[in-house]
């Protein structure tokens, strides 16, 4: 004698179907509702990968970068950099570090080769600066020991100055001039990328790293205008653990040879990512409780249009009800439709907002984290939704009076 | 034919309106046997529609006894009564009470429906009593697309498809022409004389001559049992 759970879903359809425009209405809460939150939440989760994609790339979260703190105004004129004799005292001092590399810019510098002339960034390194960039050499080799001990005339390039250059010729052995000094190339670094889409269109956000020249920093200081100033450093810790410590003890180091002012500022990759982690998460939160109120208040536009429908068909649940509908077939017939809307709302929210995050990831560069995780707990939440806010109508109607029903006009 | 189908006896029903109680039914004492036709009369408020709702098993009666095809009514659940309702009792009402955004072929399907029967046995069946009633060529019309006297027999069909053991009917005429009302009428005592139990509530007296036995309601007491048959 029970209205089986197939019927009743058919009921419930033909009932959605027979009042359309209602029904469109109703639905449009709850799709944007649920793709407002498959946006948002993976949105937020893409923007994440891809910055945490873009430290990786830059060398990891182990990486402590050193260098000018904008921040500090010098009044008693400090020097904002290291000599080398200093830069090596703070070597010494952390040797628990599994990389110090510094770098000596001698900003853009114009190079020649032949007929070709170019513009590049001309950078004294030590032979450390490859393992700590993990940027590998395409062609040759990099620095050694032995070319900063002699000061060799040696350049290691960019592998956009090479194409610049060389083109496509055998580029190991050639000569460069810089400065009106001759220096052998020895070796080309492999071409870094990172897509990024900005306003003014798509960008290889690591193409200035494709023209560096990278000189042994003992050369450089000593053949050249570059003085004998170390602006910025590089640190890897040997462990994500050990970085956040590295990079106090760092700091306190660099503190006490500058008489406690804080002439240079210290990051490290681990700390930025942890607070882009805590400043997501606020993010989220607050776009989840957006999110959350949208759909309540679909839920309770639900509500409302669930019982101005259980009014305006009292008499039909009287007619039913005098033909053999039990209190809980027509509770279950109410509830399902409410079901049915709030599910295919669900539904439609889902694709669209899978769409827009297709549109939109394609537009701004970043891979879309959609997930299934994501669909199930936004149908799961659609789900709730209609069981919650369809109660109370479906309860409603379910304990009206026959009599009153058929009397009803 | 001398079996009981209804029974009532000392049946009370009270209404409370705020403060003030109402006796609509005072001690109704019954009996109607498988295969009567019988009419029940009385000016409007007289407790013929109450009286109407209790054998309907619409509503229950606050003190008295109701057996229906032998079972004890007046005691049972509000789902039980359901069950009773879709099963022993067919509705026709006066204003046709049909759902109209449903053709007529559904409509009739409804209490199958609720019956749990088949699909393809509720289709069967409400085409069956459909073609009965002359109907079988506009299953797929709406309500709205027929006339007051086809809606009625789409009624009488819905009442019928369950073979309940009491078709009840009340004003089945009241909103129908002459015509038509008459060709109702005569579907009435068709469906008499092929053995079905019928219960007919009016204030017409032309309607009720039709009947084998006329009870008289006033005040909420039975006045009259003319028995005709």
């Amino acid at each position: 004698m029970a209205l089986s759970l197939k019927e009743s879903i058919l009921v419930g359809f033909s009932d959605f179907w027979s009042r359309k425009i209602r029904a469109i209405i109703t639905i449009f809460a709850i799709v944007l509702g649920t793709m407002s939150i498959i946006v948002v939440q993976s949105l937020v989760k893409g923007l994440q990968d891809s910055t945490l994609k873009w430290m990786m790339e830059r060398g990891g979260l182990t990486r402590i970068d050193v260098g000018y703190n904008w921040e500090y105004d010098n009044p008693r004129n400090l020097n904002r950099y290291l000599d080398l004799r200093e830069f090596n005292q703070v070597k010494n001092l952390i040797p628990e570090a599994e990389y110090v590399s510094p770098q000596i810019t001698s900003w853009r510098g114009q190079i020649s080769h032949g007929k070709n002339e170019v513009f590049g960034n001309v950078n004294g390194v030590l032979p450390d600066y490859p393992r700590i960039e993990e940027w590998k050499v395409s062609e040759g080799r990099f620095i050694t020991n032995l070319d900063m001990n002699q000061k060799n005339d040696v350049v290691v390039i960019g592998s956009t100055l090479r194409e610049e250059l060389f083109g496509n010729r055998e580029v190991i052995g050639q000569h460069i001039t810089y400065q009106n000094r001759r220096y052998q190339v020895i070796g080309v670094m492999e071409r870094r990328f990172f897509q990024a889409t900005t306003s003014l269109g798509s960008d290889n956000m690591m193409e200035y790293y494709n023209r560096y020249i990278f000189i042994p920093m003992t050369t450089l200081i000593t053949k050249t205008s570059a003085a004998d100033e170390i602006w910025n450093f590089t640190i890897k810790a040997s462990t994500i653990e050990e970085t956040v410590e590295l990079r106090q003890k760092v700091e306190s180091i660099l503190l006490n040879l500058r008489s406690g002012e804080p002439v240079f500022r210290i990051t490290s990759a681990k700390e930025i990512a942890d607070e882009m982690e805590s400043g997501t998460i606020v993010f989220r939160i607050v776009f989840t409780i957006i999110s959350m109120i949208s759909l309540f208040v679909g839920g309770i536009v639900i509500m409302n249009i669930m019982m101005a429908t259980v009014n305006e068909r009292t008499r039909e649940i009287g007619i039913r009800m005098a033909v053999g509908a039990r209190r809980f077939d027509i509770f279950f017939q109410f509830l399902i439709q409410t079901l049915i809307i709030t599910i295919s709302g669900g539904l439609i929210g889902i694709v669209l907002g899978l769409s827009i995050l297709d549109f939109v990831g394609e537009y701004i560069g970043i891979a879309m984290s959609g997930g299934t995780t994501m669909v199930f707990v936004s149908l799961i939440i659609a789900a709730t939704l209609g069981l919650v806010f369809g109660m109370y109508p479906a309860i409603k109607a379910s304990n009206l009076d026959p009599v009153r029903c058929l009397a009803y006009e | 034919m001398t079996e009981e189908l209804l029974v009532t006896s000392s049946i009370v029903k009270d209404y409370s309106m705020g403060k003030i109680k109402v006796r609509a039914l005072d001690g109704i004492d019954m009996i109607i046997k498988k295969g009567d036709f019988v009419s029940i009369m009385g000016p409007s408020g007289s407790g013929k529609s109450t009286l109407m709702h209790i054998l309907g098993c619409l509503d229950t009666p606050t003190s008295g006894d109701y057996f229906l095809d032998g079972e004890q009514v007046s005691a049972l659940s509000k789902s039980r009564l359901a069950a009773i309702r879709n099963q022993k009792v067919g509705f026709v009402f006066q204003t046709f009470n049909l759902l109209p955004h449903l053709n007529i072929q559904k409509n009739v399907e409804i209490p199958l429906i609720y019956a749990g029967e088949r699909p393809r046995e509720r289709v069967k069946k409400s085409i069956a009593v459909l073609d009965q009633l002359g109907l079988g060529d506009r299953l797929k019309h709406r309500p709205t697309e027929l006339s007051g006297g086809q809606r009625q027999r789409v009624a009488i069909a819905r009442a019928l498809v369950t073979r309940p053991a009491i078709i009840l009917a009340d004003e089945p005429t009241g909103n129908l022409d002459t015509t038509s009302g008459n060709d109702i009428l005569n579907i009435i005592e068709e469906l008499h004389k092929m053995g079905n139990t019928i219960i007919v509530v009016t204030h017409d007296n032309n309607i009720a001559s039709r009947a084998n036995r006329i009870l008289k309601i006033i005040d909420g007491k039975l006045q009259k049992d003319g028995s005709l048959a």
